[in-house]
């Protein structure tokens, strides 16, 4: 099949799909024989279903989809006071009866113009971003947290080619969980690089990333190791999410059985350095899908630490709900496996309103306005699309 | 058993995780205990968590109560709980450790461990207790190589012992052996 044709095709198509970054390439899904809405009290029963136990199961015998913030805080028991809200569903997930294997190279020609609008409406300015950030430094003092990432949002109005935006994103950040949605009303684009659960049989892991440096010539990757070994600031926070991740595996593993498989190394993308672990354990045999989701979600490196306090610290800051963002995107198959992503940098399309969420670390030693030009940073190369 | 009391932190079930190594752990939240699985336990630990020791009544109540009847265990937020409740002040410091390895030293006093003796540990804490601190029976046995703030105490006569750090952290070198000798002592 013409690759490049099957993208036009099914753009045009007006088919609800979706493109999940793999190995060596991405999946699309499509043909969605199912799409399942989720809310406070469906969840349980969607995460504890039974499937059929078959020999042989086909590539689309899973359900894929997103768990959105507020689903999963409710979910562990942590409540949101009443925010700001644009009413986008708390979770989808859907049945594709079609998956198709596509190369790392997407080609997609836009034929059609759409109304992009280039300037952004930040929802906190920096003077409300430091205020935030000094009252989180007193909690940092107080011991109530030990880590939080403030979130600031970017918003404009937009009717985009999500296909568009994301092929272009692919070719200038190559993320390994790398996504996106595009349904009728809504669609996600998003390069995000961490993943938070990766379960095949017994077997689980996750691989938290804490530090991030953009690649110059100068830079190589031992050079990156070193700049990230020598960073007092950027190694605890580091430590902080290993020991974090280590705890959320223990609640659901054979004792003894959770390692540190990977010890703070440098991944190397397209434009950046990660500083990445891995942890991996072997669930014990009573554990269950909806075990695994609230032990684990959401994930605790883009939140702070400890979990629980630092949700509700940041809950009772936010004035606008977070939607996606911090979420988990990905897939459980009909056998039990599952993998889902953290997302972030991402774009969560929606009525023509386009929004992008983005966060930052405040530990003891972090600096205020170095904190909120990095939330900018992190939000540009999805900016940069709208030009 | 053990009984580990969660003060709702993100490093418990490594507290947890860690001991199930030795004994049979049972862990609840703090606001949830299981009163058949407290008088059970040969060994209560207060597990590490946010805030401070003023903010846990309930944690005072269960130490004072089972004070010289179980074996009682603390680690970091636990550690300041149990001297808290003996009548220390625990104060903030000025310099914060959060996902920090520092070196702690054993001193004379230590009956487990040997003095002079020097582990790399992992820190998370933005209190310290405030000293001179004087109970009958409660030793610091470690210190911060660098800071001399309290890292651990010994009250070996009525089996009650704390860390300040985080034997359950990938930071802390020898962590399973800290926590071998506890247990056996």
């Amino acid at each position: 099949m013409n690759k490049k044709n099957y993208l036009n095709n099914i753009n045009n198509s007006k088919k609800p799909f979706i493109i999940y970054k793999s190995n060596k390439g991405f999946d699309l899904f499509t043909n969605f024989s199912k799409k399942i809405i989720l809310n406070n009290q469906n969840i349980i029963k969607f995460l504890n279903q039974k499937y059929m136990i078959k020999k042989k199961y086909k590539n689309t015998d899973l359900l894929i989809g997103f768990f959105g913030y507020e689903l999963l805080n409710n979910l562990i028991g942590v409540k949101l006071p009443q925010q700001k809200s644009i009413n986008f569903p708390k979770g989808i997930f859907y049945k594709p009866e079609t998956k198709i294997i596509l190369k790392e190279d997407l080609i997609y020609d836009l034929n059609s113009s759409h109304k992009v609008d280039k300037k952004f409406k930040i929802n906190i300015n920096q003077k409300s971003y430091t205020k935030i950030f000094d009252k989180f430094k007193k909690k940092i003092r107080a011991g109530e947290t030990y880590q939080i990432k403030i979130c600031t949002k970017y918003k404009n109005k937009s009717q985009i080619d999500p296909l568009d935006f994301f092929c272009r994103l692919t070719k200038t950040n190559l993320a390994p969980e790398a996504f996106m949605i595009k349904d009728k009303n809504y669609s996600i684009i998003s390069c995000s690089p961490e993943n938070l659960i990766n379960k095949k049989g017994l077997s689980i892991s996750t691989k938290p990333i804490a530090g991030t440096l953009r690649k110059t010539k100068k830079i190589n990757k031992t050079k990156a190791l070193n700049f990230f070994r020598n960073n007092i600031k950027e190694t605890k926070e580091h430590n902080m999410i290993v020991d974090m991740e280590r705890n959320d595996l223990s609640r659901i593993c054979e004792s003894g059985s959770v390692k540190l498989k990977k010890e703070k190394t440098v991944e190397e993308y397209k434009d950046l350095y990660h500083y990445v672990s891995l942890v991996i354990g072997k669930l014990k045999k009573n554990i269950n899908n909806i075990d695994i989701i609230k032990a684990m979600m959401p994930g605790g490196s883009v939140i702070g630490c400890p979990k629980i306090s630092t949700l509700n610290l940041l809950n009772n800051q936010e004035k606008e709900n977070r939607n996606i963002y911090t979420g988990s995107f990905g897939f459980i198959k009909f056998n039990g496996d599952m993998r889902f992503n953290i997302i972030i940098r991402s774009i969560l399309n929606y009525k023509n309103i386009s929004e992008i969420s983005v966060a930052s670390g405040v530990v003891i030693d972090s600096n205020a306005k170095h904190e909120f030009n990095e939330n900018f940073i992190k939000a540009k190369a999805l900016i940069d699309l709208y030009k | 058993m053990i009984y580990v009391i969660d003060h709702k932190d993100s490093f418990t079930h490594n507290v947890v995780h860690q001991f199930s190594l030795f004994e049979d752990v049972e862990c609840d939240d703090f606001s949830k205990i299981n009163k058949s699985k407290l008088n059970q336990a040969s060994t209560i630990i207060f597990s590490p968590g946010p805030g401070s020791p003023k903010d846990y009544p309930l944690s005072s109540k269960i130490y004072k109560k089972f004070k010289r009847k179980k074996k009682i265990i603390g680690i970091c937020l636990g550690f300041q709980q149990i001297l808290f409740s003996e009548g220390a002040q625990i104060i903030e410091q000025d310099k914060i450790y959060h996902g920090f390895q520092s070196e702690v030293i054993v001193n004379k006093s230590s009956k487990l461990f040997k003095d002079g003796q020097k582990f790399k540990v992992g820190r998370y804490h933005s209190l310290k207790l405030k000293e001179p601190f004087i109970v009958e029976n409660f030793d610091i046995t470690m210190r911060c190589v660098i800071s001399g703030a309290a890292m651990s105490f010994e009250n070996n006569i009525d089996k009650i012992y704390g860390f300040q750090f985080h034997p359950e952290s990938f930071l802390t070198l020898n962590g399973k052996f800290l926590i071998k000798k506890i247990l056996s002592a």
